[in-house]
């Protein structure tokens, strides 16, 4: 999953795009509020601020570790993915991932040196992205949400507080809601108090919550059957690992399954072009193979060792006894700091986004709020139990409006349609991008497809029905 | 040189985070061992990075 910090060049946060709707005389006033929060990022970014691709680099190389990390590579044990399976779906999938922000997001944002805010603006009107925006809250406060629940069963496992069962969707006990509630209303305690003290510590922290999935992992190993000189490393990983046997009532997933997700799990910040806000300050748009610095040590090292943590206790899908188990106390602090560093950042994010309803509100009183939120989701254990599903559900939810945005930047220019018509003719809302935006879900939904596989379908249906709807209103001269 | 003490010992201590866990693998330190060494070097990471971080911040906001 995806963390978001303070660039290093930077002195405020980087804007991940997010935005504005209403009835046109409130959305004005909305729409001018929002403006405002999103001052720092209108300009385009001068030459002058451009950063180098080792910064990039560095950058990337702490974003993707989180605590949802230990979540999901144990989820590919429990759901039967086989080894090589596994391997190779993370080695193509990671690539994927990594070629869709260079080849997608990097040249867009290289080009407009914008971010998607301004952007998205200029080619949907103020109605559209404030409705980006609202879904953008949303979707973080769930993700926060799921990252206090796995928080919880680190804590849990002191008080005896049991992880609730694979298939619970409601909390499971009245110790759950209270442990959950504690959690989530210290995170948001934090979160409200002292958010940029607790981001540099956030990157104090990264590194080493790496080294514990490592070192989980190696100290697993014994308990596995491992010899010292790993001569039964490949055996034991085939057969006591990933042996390709779901757990009872996980479906079984393959290499398709695991390469989708690796490719997806990151899909509204590469394909829906959030970071855009990022590769704005980079210098080319090759910049955007720096991603390999986070993705793979995060979504390829840290799955395969979380999967070991968990074949090691007996495939159980309990967090907080993996990391005590595999690292002691100082694993369960680091599940514990990986579910707080990451919590923070998106519980500011959809803080952010949900500051465009309510502009008069200052910055705390809309964290709480978003803390609030996220803290009543976190009770429900559906959203870390089903967390795979989730991440697909999420970058699917967004993707459109990356697909919108690739239409208008790349093929508008070829097919002579002309850009930018939202902003030009002074439209609230681009009622084109909206209804391709819904059309795009409603075809999705209905898909005969796996899930995971429904967005890339999806990305090709809203590029192409966006630019035959723009084509037809040009040609109709529509407003 | 303010920062480079800091630095080399944060950096230092995140290096012997991993030896721990390598050194039990091996079976050379009993699990008990293991998880102390860890947890220790696991502080000393924290205390070094903490004083690194501060005093780059220093450096950065002097005129």
């Amino acid at each position: 999953m995806y963390k978001y910090y303070q660039a290093p060049w930077g002195k405020k946060w980087l804007s991940h795009a997010r935005e504005s709707i209403i009835v046109p005389s409130r959305l004005a006033t909305l729409t001018s509020h929002m403006d405002k929060l999103y001052e720092f990022d209108r300009e385009p970014v001068s030459s002058d601020k451009l950063q180098s691709g080792g910064k990039f680099a560095g950058l990337f190389a702490g974003e993707h570790v989180a605590a949802t990390e230990f979540v999901i590579g144990a989820f590919f044990v429990l759901h039967g993915v086989g080894a090589r399976d596994l391997l190779l779906g993370l080695l193509f999938g990671n690539l994927l991932a990594v070629l869709s922000w260079t080849f997608i997001c990097a040249p867009i944002a290289v080009r407009t040196r914008l971010t998607l805010y301004w952007y998205l603006k200029k080619i949907a009107g103020p109605g559209v992205t404030f409705i980006y925006n609202i879904a953008n809250a949303f979707l973080y406060c769930i993700l926060a949400g799921a990252m206090i629940s796995v928080s919880a069963t680190a804590i849990g496992l002191a008080f005896g507080i049991k992880v609730p069962a694979l298939d619970a969707v409601l909390p499971t006990s009245v110790g759950w809601v209270v442990l959950t509630f504690v959690i989530g209303t210290a995170f948001t305690t934090v979160a409200v108090l002292g958010f940029e003290k607790l981001s540099r510590f956030a990157g104090v922290c990264s590194p080493w919550i790496f080294v514990v999935f490592i070192a989980g992992a190696v100290a697993m190993l014994p308990r596995l059957g491992v010899h010292p000189n790993l001569d039964n490393l490949w055996e034991v990983a085939t057969t006591k690992i990933w042996n390709g046997v779901a757990v009872a009532g996980q479906e079984k997933l393959g290499f398709a399954h695991v390469l989708f997700f690796a490719w997806f799990c990151n899909l509204a910040m590469h394909v829906g072009l959030s970071d855009m806000a990022l590769f704005r300050y980079a210098k080319k748009w090759t910049y955007g193979l720096f991603t390999a610095f986070g993705v793979y040590p995060g979504h390829l090292l840290a799955w395969i060792c979380s999967g070991v943590m968990v074949a090691a206790i007996g495939r159980q899908m309990d967090p907080g006894r993996m990391a005590f188990e595999a690292a002691g106390l100082a694993g369960t602090f680091g599940l514990l700091l990986a579910g707080w560093t990451t919590a923070n950042p998106t519980l500011y994010r959809a803080g952010l986004a949900l500051q465009t309803v309510t502009p008069n509100w200052p910055r705390w009183k809309i964290t709480l709020v978003a803390g609030a939120a996220t803290t009543v989701l976190s009770c429900f254990p559906v959203f870390f139990l089903k967390l795979l599903d989730y991440v697909a559900i999420y970058g699917l939810v967004l993707m459109p409006i990356g697909a919108i945005v690739f239409a208008e930047h790349w093929i508008f220019p070829r097919l002579r349609i002309e850009p930018y018509m939202a902003e030009k003719r002074g439209w609230t809302f681009n009622g084109s991008a909206l209804i391709v935006w819904l059309e795009t879900l409603v075809i999705c939904f209905f898909l005969p497809l796996h899930l995971y596989f429904r967005w890339l379908p999806g990305w090709f249906i809203a590029l192409a029905s966006y630019t035959v709807l723009m084509a037809l209103r040009r040609k109709e001269g529509v407003r | 040189m303010k920062t480079r003490v800091p630095a080399v010992l944060s950096l230092t201590s995140l290096a012997l985070c991993l030896v721990s866990p390598v050194l039990f693998f091996a079976g050379k330190i009993n699990e008990r061992t293991y998880r102390l060494a860890f947890l220790l070097t696991s502080i000393a990471w924290f205390v070094f990075a903490i004083l690194w971080a501060s005093a780059v911040r220093r450096n950065k906001e002097k005129p």
